[in-house]
């Protein structure tokens, strides 16, 4: 993996024909995958064109359905960076559901205790404190590698679990809201809503601070030399301690910060969509954003395009050809 | 006085039935990993294994079935994982990431295809109590130990098997071999790629066979959250057991103890919040693997591939 990165940044400023042959595997891959998602379809007895069809236009034939795409895009960004950027110092982050959850529970918390303030104080609090929580609740897995060498894989999991029941207590127990049938709290207070750039329909600026933030994680670890030690850090941990560099505490930082980035997209989740805290809103984020991680081989300029391939993927597809069609274009490109 | 006991015999037959699955992934998990696989698709194979394991026993109207076809499709998934990562060197936590999604979408997609959406969850039978004869009659461990369903038993004889497997036999140190120095091992003449191909399908068999058991247990029915976690705390038992069938096997009663206990003090109430008694287990599995981390004693090439025309660092 951290070779394949490697190579994949090499190229950078080859000329085109590098390009092309960087992008084939992708294009072939997707192309395989579906030629092999459509022979499913066909023996469950579906037409394979018209589903295809559905599958690529929906996003682009209605403005609904684009900003359906953009809207969806956002928490899939930013969950994907929060796998590639612990990814990058080898570490795998499988904790971005819970650190999106705890973030959503901090943006939530600000949004009603101080629902009184101004929406230019209280919006960037609550953006804030999602944050703020996502990087805590990936600190303890990060902690817990740093002091006691505990898999991170295995505690950033744990760590969702515990999440789960931690937003059904808050959903049913502290801001229950007691006209929803389903576990969700009161809403937030108005000034912490993200304002709208389009009315109908509705897109809020999520987009354009998830785009932001998408930059300069990608300056960050390709043009730095902070970002230089984290992937050096991933591509040869032994190496990069010869020369002085702190592994452990790249390690920490780097998963701390993959929690900040999917805690953030759960403040944009309960500021920009929902605007109070619903169990289950961290969706399928988690294993689309790996997913996405993994397609993008870690690369950070790539992941936006593949967040929004996969967003265009989710909108068109049912639930049901997406299920067997994404994770096996997985396997056929890595 | 009796009751008080016959309450405390009660925990201790729900502690060993809520053990199997533990064990049984943990030690799938742990045989793998001695050749140096290592598998982290538990939780999806798991569940895959709990899909066509009830699949086949809802069709067939037969539970072995379905544990035949949930042991053959964890031994694909395995295989899977063999032939990724021992023939085409392709790193082992990508490819055991990118197979427990696939399990997990193909098995919730085959129950849909299969059953379909209906009000009433259709059930299977559960599994039922096999007395051993003579031992189910002593007093107290009779009641604990022998008279349980069958799958409780093959557990127990399987720990013991394995236990002797690989302490005390030649394959069983050839297979330790591998997953300590695959160099040395190979030049030995060990075959290390077949080493590696039949302990990742033994093992994806077992954690086949752990999911399967879960809805033949006590509900009879298949939900998409069965699993719960189990699998990734297999993996952490397995560290908590050090790699090692019999510790693996004592380490469970701990992961099964607070899953009894949450469930326990859940249906009495005390007023702690059920959300936080949810908790419970994965919070102490995190705690003690603060412990169980620095003491266990890993095999030395968990989790790389052998190249033979490669420079390893052994």
């Amino acid at each position: 993996m951290s070779e394949q990165i490697a190579v994949a940044r090499t190229g950078e400023t080859q000329p085109v024909v590098t390009l092309i042959k960087k992008v084939a595997p992708y294009l072939l891959a997707v192309v395989a995958s579906f030629v092999a998602a459509g022979l499913f379809i066909a023996v469950m007895g579906f037409d394979v064109l018209q589903a295809y069809g559905t599958i690529l236009f929906t996003s682009f034939k209605t403005p609904n359905g684009f900003a359906q795409t953009l809207q969806k895009f956002v928490p899939l960004l930013l969950q994907a960076l929060a796998f590639t950027v612990p990814l990058a110092a080898g570490k795998f982050n499988i904790g971005g559901e819970g650190q999106l959850i705890v973030g959503a529970i901090g943006a939530t918390a600000v949004g009603i205790l101080l629902a009184g303030l101004p929406a230019f104080v209280l919006l960037p609090l609550v953006l804030l404190a999602g944050v703020l929580f996502g990087a805590l609740w990936g600190a303890i897995p990060a902690w817990l590698l740093y002091r006691f060498r505990v898999n991170e894989i295995l505690s950033t999991v744990l760590m969702n679990f515990i999440s789960f029941s931690l937003l059904n207590y808050i959903a049913t127990e502290i801001w229950r809201d007691p006209a929803a049938g389903h576990p969700t709290t009161i809403p937030i207070g108005a000034g912490g809503f993200l304002p709208l750039m389009v009315e109908n329909p509705p897109l809020n600026v999520g987009i354009i601070l998830a785009v932001l933030v998408a930059a300069a994680v990608y300056v960050y670890t390709d043009k730095t030399a902070p970002g230089y030690e984290l992937i050096a850090t991933g591509a040869n941990p032994r190496s990069a301690m010869v020369y002085g560099i702190s592994v452990g505490k790249i390690s920490l930082l780097a998963l701390i910060v993959g929690g900040a980035l999917a805690g953030l997209s759960g403040s944009i989740e309960v500021a920009g969509v929902q605007h109070r805290l619903i169990e289950g809103l961290q969706s399928n984020y988690l294993l689309l954003g790996i997913i996405i991680g993994l397609i993008a081989k870690g690369n950070n300029l790539v992941v936006p395009f593949v967040a929004f391939f996969i967003a265009v993927l989710e909108i068109g597809a049912s639930a049901m050809q997406r299920t067997m069609m994404i994770p096996g274009e997985m396997v056929f490109i890595v | 006085m009796a009751e008080a006991e016959a309450q405390i015999v009660a925990l201790a037959k729900l502690t060993i039935l809520t053990l199997v699955p533990y064990v049984l992934a943990s030690q799938g998990t742990m045989l793998s990993g001695r050749t140096g696989v290592f598998n982290v698709a538990q939780e999806g194979i798991m569940l895959i294994g709990a899909s066509v394991g009830f699949l086949g026993a809802y069709l067939t109207g037969n539970l072995f079935y379905g544990i035949l076809l949930a042991m053959l499709v964890g031994g694909l998934v395995g295989l899977a994982l063999a032939y990724f990562t021992t023939t085409l060197k392709m790193d082992q936590f990508v490819i055991g990431l990118a197979l427990f999604f696939f399990c997990l979408g193909l098995a919730s997609l085959l129950y849909k295809v299969t059953i379909g959406v209906t009000i009433k969850p259709p059930l299977i039978p559960t599994l039922r109590d096999v007395p051993v004869l003579g031992l189910s009659q002593v007093p107290i461990l009779g009641a604990i130990f022998f008279n349980q369903n069958w799958l409780v038993y093959f557990t127990i004889l399987l720990s013991a098997v394995l236990y002797y497997l690989l302490y005390h036999t030649r394959i069983g140190l050839e297979l330790r071999a591998v997953g300590e120095n695959p160099k040395a091992a190979d030049s030995l003449g060990v075959n290390t790629s077949l080493m590696r191909y039949v302990t990742a399908i033994a093992g994806g068999m077992l954690m086949g066979l752990a999911g399967a058991y879960l809805p033949m247990l006590y509900t009879g029915t298949y939900t998409h959250d069965i699993v719960r976690g189990r699998g990734w705390l297999a993996i952490a038992l397995t560290f908590f057991g050090g790699w090692s069938p019999h510790m693996i096997f004592l380490g469970a009663l701990f992961f099964a103890g607070v899953e009894v206990l949450s469930f326990r003090v859940q249906v009495s109430g005390g007023g702690i919040p059920y959300q936080f008694l949810l908790m419970l287990p994965y919070i102490a599995t995190l705690l003690v693997m603060m412990f169980a981390f620095r003491r266990a004693r890993v095999p030395a090439f968990l989790g790389q591939n052998y190249d033979r025309e490669k420079r390893t660092l052994a």
